[in-house]
């Protein structure tokens, strides 16, 4: 049986009378993005620090690729790569020296070659001070540290805040090519697309407690998809009378349609007629989200409030 | 095979701390055994105020050594100790209330270690500052009539360096209690200008006098070790109090989770809230 890469079981985690993690259960396979997802506050941080035994949980244990975060705390860190939320640095050294720094820790691992082609895909230079980089360049020098040494598994809070579009593209193929290499990524947001652009899995948490966990492809096909078809004839008045979809009106010729759980049977109704056009909506993750929790969770209206879903 | 990663950047983190201090110490060394010749003879019919006799002891300030307890070894620890407390708060509480402990620790390196580390680093650094005091003293002396040896001023100079390492211990504890280095600062300089003063007034005042053994100052000792040699029981009290204190902070700072990204001032009735449920084994 293969050892999650992240292996969370019963986790609580109580700050007197506030409770951040109620009962945390989560594993996730080596080998893969996983996107933890949730409003700002829901608990992400504080379940990111655990595996870094930062923070001490109240009750339960984590483990990382089988070495008990808090027991084996060292094994743990050896093997991953960690970028904080509140990412904080030695703001009198320079980017290089502070590289220098994390890999003496790991002489066994470094790497220049790949360090220095980490900063060049970042298009960062490392040369300055820390307290002289912009907010994106110290979140590429927290990514370059975090990589360098090629961690079996990456942790990684909020790692695209403050980049530009065009860094995150190449953040995300970084973050692919680890996944090829067999190295596992976790890593937090608070933004529905970003999950959907990078992760292949996600698990949502509300309020210390994990919602779902969901593949995205399988999260995404349970989607609700809006189609509109124009017949060259006016078609039957059953012909969408199907499990699953829902007729929501017709234009003449012109038919608009909501399908639950795939587009297959309104392809296969439709293929016995002259069709003149067809548009189809893609959903992103963040309608899907919506429209299924929001069925979902006696909270849903709160949800939707809480997430932030900009693109 | 130790990397001593957190040691080597301390040390650099320092490195102008200490020459700072250091040539502080030196330049008072020189100035201190060049101004001696002019106080010499005025001094043979001076007497000092009782509080600052008893610095002395039964040394006469008329002496070379006298004069250097009183100008040099009397009040140089308060010097020693300001760099002690910025080290000491700096060690855990200024990691954790900047932030950059979240990524120290993430890296292969016990928070044991790292203290250790990080108190190594202050001993050299403490050492590196007492010895250029002494090279200050290496340079002067030779120019200059005194029935003082460079290996005596050199002996108690080094006899500095307990009392800075205790305070330093007390300065880590605090840090590792209370994550606020601006708390931790102002208490142990309270506590360090309390205890000074106390053994000043103890050595003064006759019914007082009881409460000098309260105090490091004095199981430091002033200059009295240029004379008599270094009192062995007094450095292995100082040295073994400032290892309970290193022990507590170890403990404390093991036990307890990390503030996030700088979120760590608790207040006083914070600290006193943690220091009362380490007491009784919460």
């Amino acid at each position: 049986m293969t050892v999650p890469a992240i292996e969370l079981r019963s986790v609580v985690k109580d700050y007197g009378r506030t409770h951040a993690l109620r009962g945390i259960d989560l594993a996730i396979e080596p080998g893969r993005i996983f996107g933890f997802l949730g409003p700002n506050g829901a608990g992400k941080t504080t379940t990111i620090r655990l595996l870094l035994d930062l923070i001490r949980p109240t009750a339960g244990t984590a483990a990382v690729l089988g070495f008990d975060c808090q027991r084996q705390s060292m094994d743990v860190r050896r093997r991953v790569g960690y970028l904080p939320g509140e990412l904080r640095m030695y703001e009198s050294m320079r980017g290089d020296e502070f590289l220098d720094l994390i890999d003496s820790f790991r002489p066994e691992k470094r790497d220049p070659r790949y360090r220095r082609e980490l900063l060049d895909r970042l298009a960062l230079d490392a040369m300055h001070p820390v307290r002289a980089l912009s907010k994106g360049n110290k979140q590429k020098l927290g990514l370059v540290q975090a990589l360098m040494h090629r961690p079996d598994v990456l942790v990684l809070d909020e790692p695209t805040s403050g980049l530009d579009p065009l860094v995150q593209e190449e953040v995300a193929r970084l973050l692919e090519d680890a996944v090829r290499d067999g190295r596992t990524v976790f890593f937090s947001s608070h933004v529905l697309p970003e999950v959907e652009r990078l992760s292949q899995s996600v698990a949502i948490i509300r309020e210390g407690k994990i919602v779902a966990v969901e593949d995205i492809a399988r999260l995404k096909a349970r989607s609700v998809h809006v189609v509109e078809v124009t017949f060259a004839h006016e078609p039957p008045a059953q012909l969408f009378a199907l499990p699953g979809v829902r007729e929501l009106r017709r234009d003449g010729n012109m038919v608009h349609l909501q399908a639950r759980d795939g587009i297959d049977a309104v392809i296969k109704a439709i293929a016995r007629y002259p069709v003149v056009d067809l548009r189809t909506e893609q959903p992103s993750l963040e309608d899907v989200f919506l429209a299924y929790y929001s069925d979902h969770s006696n909270a849903g209206g709160e949800e939707e409030g809480r997430l932030h879903a900009s693109a | 095979m130790p990397r001593l990663s957190v040691l080597r950047k301390s040390l650099r983190d320092q490195k102008w701390q200490v020459l700072g201090f250091g040539l502080a110490l030196a330049v008072m060394a020189i100035l201190d055994v060049f101004i001696w010749p002019a106080y010499r003879d005025p001094l043979q019919n001076f007497e000092l105020p009782p509080a600052l006799q008893a610095f002395l002891g039964e040394l006469s300030i008329a002496t070379s050594a006298g004069f250097l307890s009183a100008e040099y070894f009397s009040w140089i620890p308060i010097l020693l100790i300001v760099y002690a407390v910025i080290q000491g708060t700096g060690a855990i509480a200024g990691e954790e209330s900047s932030g950059t402990i979240d990524l120290l620790l993430a890296q292969p390196v016990s928070r044991r270690l790292m203290v250790i580390e990080k108190t190594v680093a202050v001993c050299l650094g403490s050492a590196v500052i007492v010895a250029m005091g002494c090279v200050g003293f290496a340079i002067a002396m030779p120019f200059v009539d005194m029935d003082t040896s460079w290996t005596d001023v050199a002996i108690a100079s080094a006899n500095m360096l307990p009392i800075t390492l205790l305070f330093f211990a007390i300065s880590l504890w605090l840090g590792a209690v209370a994550p606020s280095r601006g708390l931790a600062s102002g208490v142990v300089i309270g506590l360090a200008t309390a205890f000074y003063f106390m053994n000043l007034v103890a050595n003064a005042v006759q019914s007082l006098d009881g409460l000098k053994y309260a105090t490091p100052f004095y199981y430091y000792g002033a200059g009295l070790s240029l004379v008599e040699g270094l009192v062995w029981w007094h450095i292995g009290a100082l040295l073994g109090i400032a290892l309970l204190f290193v022990a507590a902070a170890l403990r404390s700072f093991e036990s307890r989770d990390i503030a996030t990204g700088g979120a760590t001032d608790v207040g006083f009735g914070g600290v006193l809230r943690r220091i009362v449920a380490r007491g009784s084994g919460a």
